[in-house]
């Protein structure tokens, strides 16, 4: 076990020798999250809006002012053409047209039912489902303000029939979603190719095959490689917790030891696929694509930008194997709502029993011969 | 003698990769001590027949007991008894001399203290102070094949296989290297060393030609050179290798 230390001891004296690795535990994290963390939004803003207004009433401009109001949409113009309007979507000038009928005021007023008609720009829907969702607390907001006006019962005043309300991110702020998921994605790139690389790139120049024909047992070697990576990508997670801090404001809520403890667990499938990868490849190219083929799963698969329940029940059941899947519940659920290991246990243990699994077997398909 | 009480004891030994042979049917036996040599041209078998005898490559069949310890089962235990050198360099080009040997040192084992002890001795010999905590990237071909050698001797093995270990180094590093190769020679150690250059051949105790995965001749030297009616390794070797004999 004390050649475990000369080998840590190496891999450390390599990777400080390359500046490449520190700026990559250092500068990549801040990069990423000032990047990723504007970029990749879900909240959807400037959206353009026409408005065909048939009833030109005090309510319907009311109704036109509480969507300009929310700073999301960006009215484009108020008509009483409708095919007018309707041309403007085809050619992509508007996402959004809100049709008011004749005699909105009036119906709203005698508490009968006004029929508002939103039509939506579907091509992009996932935009299209956030917009009808912005749409729908608006015309609830007005359904509260006039029912209490008119004094009618809420119900009998129906606008909408769904009132959504967002608990722990109100604003429906994406960042606070992205950020710690960019911390999940690049702790996995990060940890599976740099072990991958750094046991394949010791293939391609031959120290490898020295090391093999020396008395080092074979985990030994695996823990060597392994250890000063969960370090770097240790650190890494730490700098990118702390940009996050200082650029978005964003602290964690929940208990750092438990994340930490999260992150070791996390780190065992990732070091695994890098072993494995290293196994297969002969390059250091080779090794990357192999981890690249398993990781682009991972990270689509893991509700990082696409929600896991949105997707179809079989490949539900197929997330089940992915570790990042689960990580990603608990940083963010450690992060955002500060819950505690207790309700956290069942993903800590998926991650183990698959980091377990992936490690083992990744190790025994490392051999101490030449195949 | 019995299997055990030679340093390397081969008996039909084969390796195939797919349905080629690279190595078929060797058998060879070198005693304790003893220069052993391996000449064949690129693709004989030569790397593939080193490689299976320090355990890193499993042969297909045969039989071949290294030190005492047989390389189907005992492959771990053989390594605790060999050095190795391959033809590709295997020192880190990125950690100084000193840590190189510092690094094998604590892979072989070896405590701190001996370490020290090793380094010193080492650099003492190599005359290598100046260049003790420069990078190994830094230093000429022959140098850093000599560094190789010494850090592949850390533990004191008894038997050290050498593969090319001098291919592309320049005459005069080529023969610094092979007073190293006597010097261990004279202290008991058995050498196996597979060259392609003519001159090292006859450096050697006894020496082995292969030729498409197969030994097809074996004596020493200058028996060769009789057999064959030659004043050269050279003309030994081209005779041996078109197959016509005098």
């Amino acid at each position: 076990m004390k050649r475990i230390l000369y080998l840590v001891q190496k891999e450390f004296r390599q990777i400080l020798r390359q500046k490449i690795y520190l700026s990559l535990i250092f500068v990549m994290p801040f990069i990423q999250i000032v990047v990723m963390g504007f970029a990749i939004t879900t909240d959807v803003k400037n959206i353009t809006v026409a408005v065909v207004d048939h009833d030109y009433s005090f309510m319907s401009r009311r109704f036109i002012d509480a969507f300009t109001q929310t700073g999301y949409f960006d009215l484009k113009s108020i008509g009483r053409s409708i095919k007018e309007a309707e041309n403007a979507m085809q050619q992509g000038d508007v996402k959004l047209i809100i049709q008011i009928p004749f005699d909105f005021e009036k119906n709203v007023k005698n508490g009968k039912q006004p029929q508002l008609q939103v039509i939506v720009d579907g091509v992009d829907g996932n935009t299209a489902g956030i917009v009808l969702a912005y749409t729908n607390q608006i015309t609830a907001m007005l359904q509260r303000e006039w029912g209490s006006e008119i004094n009618a019962e809420p119900a009998d005043l129906r606008l909408v029939d769904v009132e959504t309300r967002m608990v722990y991110n109100p604003m429906l702020d994406s960042v606070y979603n992205i950020t710690p998921g960019i911390l999940a994605v690049m702790l996995m790139v990060v940890t599976s190719f740099l072990t991958g690389m750094s046991i394949v790139r010791e293939k391609e120049i031959g120290t490898l095959e020295q090391l093999m024909v020396t008395p080092v047992k074979k985990i030994e070697m695996i823990l060597g490689k392994t250890i000063p990576i969960l370090i770097v990508g240790f650190l890494l997670f730490n700098v990118g917790m702390l940009g996050i801090g200082f650029i978005f404001g964003l602290w964690i809520k929940g208990n750092l030891f438990t994340l930490y403890l999260m992150v070791v667990f996390y780190c065992f499938s990732t070091l695994g696929l890098g072993i494995f990868a290293s196994t297969l490849a002969k390059t250091q190219q080779q090794a990357m694509f192999i981890a690249w083929f398993f990781m682009i799963f991972a990270i689509l698969l893991s509700g990082f930008f696409i929600p896991v329940e949105n997707m179809p029940d079989f490949v539900q059941v197929i997330t089940l194997l992915n570790p990042v899947r689960f990580f990603m519940v608990v940083i963010r659920e450690i992060y955002l709502k500060g819950t505690e290991i207790r309700y956290l246990w069942e993903e800590g243990l998926a991650m183990l029993i698959l980091g377990l699994i992936t490690f083992t077997s990744a190790s025994m398909n490392f051999h101490k011969r030449i195949t | 003698m019995s299997q055990s009480e030679y340093a390397v004891y081969v008996e039909n030994l084969s390796r195939c990769f797919g349905s080629f042979k690279a190595v078929s049917d060797v058998s060879f036996k070198v005693k304790s001590g003893e220069i052993f040599g391996f000449l064949g041209a690129n693709g004989a078998g030569k790397t593939t027949t080193i490689r299976m005898l320090c355990g890193l490559l499993m042969p297909s069949s045969g039989n071949a007991v290294i030190a005492g310890y047989n390389v189907f089962t005992d492959a771990e235990k053989i390594k605790h008894n060999i050095g190795y050198m391959a033809q590709r360099f295997s020192l880190y080009e990125d950690l100084t001399v000193k840590e190189n040997i510092e690094f094998y040192g604590g892979v072989y084992g070896l405590s701190r203290k001996q370490i020290k002890i090793k380094t010193e001795e080492l650099l003492d010999y190599l005359k290598l102070w100046d260049h003790a905590d420069k990078l190994t990237l830094s230093l000429p071909l022959g140098w850093k094949q000599r560094i190789a050698l010494s850090t592949a001797l850390l533990h004191d093995p008894g038997i050290i296989f050498l593969d090319e270990p001098t291919s592309g180094v320049d005459p005069e590093s080529r023969r610094n290297f092979w007073t190293l190769i006597y010097q261990l020679s004279g202290k008991g150690k058995t050498i196996f060393v597979t060259t392609h250059y003519m001159d090292e051949a006859g450096f050697c105790n006894r020496l082995s030609i292969m030729k498409d995965g197969k030994i097809i001749e074996l004596d020493q030297p200058k028996v060769l050179k009789r057999k064959y009616n030659a004043n050269s390794m050279q003309k030994v070797f081209m005779s041996v290798i078109k197959g016509k004999k005098t």
